[in-house]
C-alpha cells in the first residue's frame, strides 16, 4: 500500500526562506511541491521521509534565489493489484460504487466486478434512495453507503491530464442553459483512479463476514434501542 | 524532477503510522501547531482505525520470523500485517490458493498464530473481560496476602 520512493529534483528555495536551517528550507519546499500530489506512475505521496542529499545552491542571473539538487525519499501511497484493503462506500450509483480512505478517494467498483448477480434496487427504509443487493441463493445483501468494505485492487491507472478545451458553446442564451444537461454525469479529473473487485469469498461489507450475520446484527440494535 | 527509485521498499500501515507520529501528529490536540500538514492528518485518521494503531515493531518482526513456515510471498505477509485476518474467510481474499498451498488446517493454524502475535486492541470487547478477570484474581491473590500479612501480625 505504502512505498518509499526515490526522487531528484532541482529545487528553487526562495530567500524568504533563508532565515531557517538549510534542510529545514527545503523539506518545506518540497512538502509544498509534493504532498497530497499525484505522481504519474508513483502514486500519491503522502510524505517526506527523508533527504539523501542536497547539491549546489546556485543562483540564475536575473534570479534572486538559490537553486538546489535534492535527491530524497517520499512516502507514496500506490496499491499493487491483488491488494486487500479496508475503506468505506462513499456514493453507489447505476455504475457501481465508489470507495474512500479518507486520503483517497477515486476508488470504483464498476458492476462487473461486483458480486453476481448485484442488482441496483430502491431502499424502502431509507426513502426509495438505492442501493447495490448481491442476491445470494435468494439471500439479498445490501451495501448501504457508509458500509465498511473489504476490497481487492484490480487495476490502477494514471489517465493523462486533459488539455483539451470543451467544445466552444454557442453565445445565445437558450442553448447554454441545455448544454449542462448532457455534462451533468462527467466526473472531474482524477490523476490516479484506482478499480477496485468486491467479486470473491472474504470482500465486500465487513459486516457480511464478521459472523454475526444480519439477524444478530439486527438483534443488536434492537436491544441497543431498548436499553 | 527524475525519479531515481520508484520502489525503494514498501512500508507496511504500521511503519507509516509510526513516520507519523514521529511528526508530532498525536501529541497536538488543536492539528494545528504540529509540522503536520492536513493530508498527513487524513492518512493517520486512516491508519489509526486499522490494527496498525495497536501494532508494534516487535511484534511485525516477530510475524515475519514465524510465517516463514508457510512460504507467503511478500505481498501476502506484508497484506496479512495490514489487515491482521483472525478469520479463515479473511485468509482466503489474501492468500492465493490458500486452500492448496497450505490446507485447511494451515489457515487454522496461521490465524491462531496471528492473532497470538497482534492481539487485539485493548477498547475491544474480546480482551477485556479476561483482563479484568486477571485484574480481579491478583487483587484477590493479594487480598489473601494481606490477610495473612496480619495474621502473621496477630500471630
Amino acid at each position: 500500500m505504502f512505498y518509499l520512493s526515490r526522487i531528484e529534483h532541482t529545487l528553487r528555495v526562495p530567500p524568504s526562506m533563508l532565515h531557517l536551517p538549510i534542510l529545514d528550507a527545503i523539506k518545506g519546499e518540497l512538502e509544498k511541491l509534493f504532498l497530497d500530489k499525484v505522481v504519474a506512475k508513483l502514486g500519491l505521496c503522502i510524505s517526506v521521509y527523508d533527504i539523501r542529499s542536497v547539491d549546489g545552491g546556485f543562483i540564475f542571473p536575473s534570479d534572486g534565489a538559490a537553486t538546489y539538487k535534492v535527491v530524497f525519499t517520499l512516502i507514496v501511497f500506490r496499491p499493487y493489484a491483488g491488494e486487500i484493503i479496508i475503506g468505506k462506500v462513499k456514493e453507489s450509483d447505476a455504475n457501481g460504487l465508489r470507495i474512500s480512505l479518507g486520503f483517497f478517494e477515486d476508488i470504483y467498483v464498476p458492476i462487473h466486478l461486483l458480486p453476481s448477480p448485484s442488482e441496483f434496487k430502491p431502499d424502502p427504509k431509507n426513502g426509495g434512495k438505492r442501493r447495490w443487493v448481491w442476491d445470494y441463493d435468494g439471500q439479498p445483501y445490501d451495501i448501504y453507503e457508509t458500509d465498511e468494505i473489504k476490497f481487492r485492487i484490480h487495476s490502477i491507472d494514471y489517465p493523462a491530464i486533459p488539455v483539451d478545451q470543451q467544445p466552444n458553446e454557442s453565445n445565445s442564451k437558450f442553448q447554454m442553459e441545455e448544454q449542462p444537461k448532457e455534462n451533468v454525469n462527467v466526473k472531474p479529473f482524477a490523476p490516479m483512479v484506482v478499480t477496485a473487485t468486491i467479486d470473491y469469498d472474504g470482500l465486500g461489507p465487513v459486516s457480511w463476514w464478521d459472523g454475526s450475520g444480519d439477524a444478530d446484527a439486527d438483534a443488536e440494535a434492537e436491544a441497543e434501542e431498548d436499553s | 524532477m527524475k525519479i531515481l527509485e520508484a520502489n525503494a521498499g514498501p512500508l507496511t500501515n504500521f511503519e507509516v503510522l509510526d513516520f507519523l507520529r514521529s511528526k508530532g501528529a498525536a501529541k497536538d490536540p488543536t492539528r494545528v501547531l504540529a509540522k503536520v500538514a492536513p493530508s498527513e492528518y487524513k492518512v493517520y485518521d486512516y491508519l489509526n482505525q486499522t490494527p496498525a494503531s495497536y501494532q508494534t515493531r516487535e511484534a511485525i518482526i516477530e510475524f515475519v520470523d514465524k510465517s516463514k513456515k508457510y512460504d507467503l510471498a511478500k505481498a501476502e505477509i506484508l497484506n496479512i500485517v495490514n489487515l491482521r485476518p483472525i478469520t479463515p474467510v479473511e485468509i482466503f481474499p489474501i492468500i492465493e490458493e490458500s486452500d492448496v498451498r497450505m490446507g485447511d488446517d494451515g489457515i487454522q493454524e496461521l490465524t491462531k498464530m496471528v492473532e497470538q502475535v497482534f492481539p487485539a486492541s485493548q477498547s475491544t470487547s474480546v480482551v477485556a473481560p479476561k483482563e479484568c478477570k486477571e485484574a480481579e484474581a491478583m487483587e484477590k491473590e493479594e487480598g489473601v496476602g494481606g490477610a495473612d500479612e496480619e495474621t502473621m501480625v496477630t500471630t
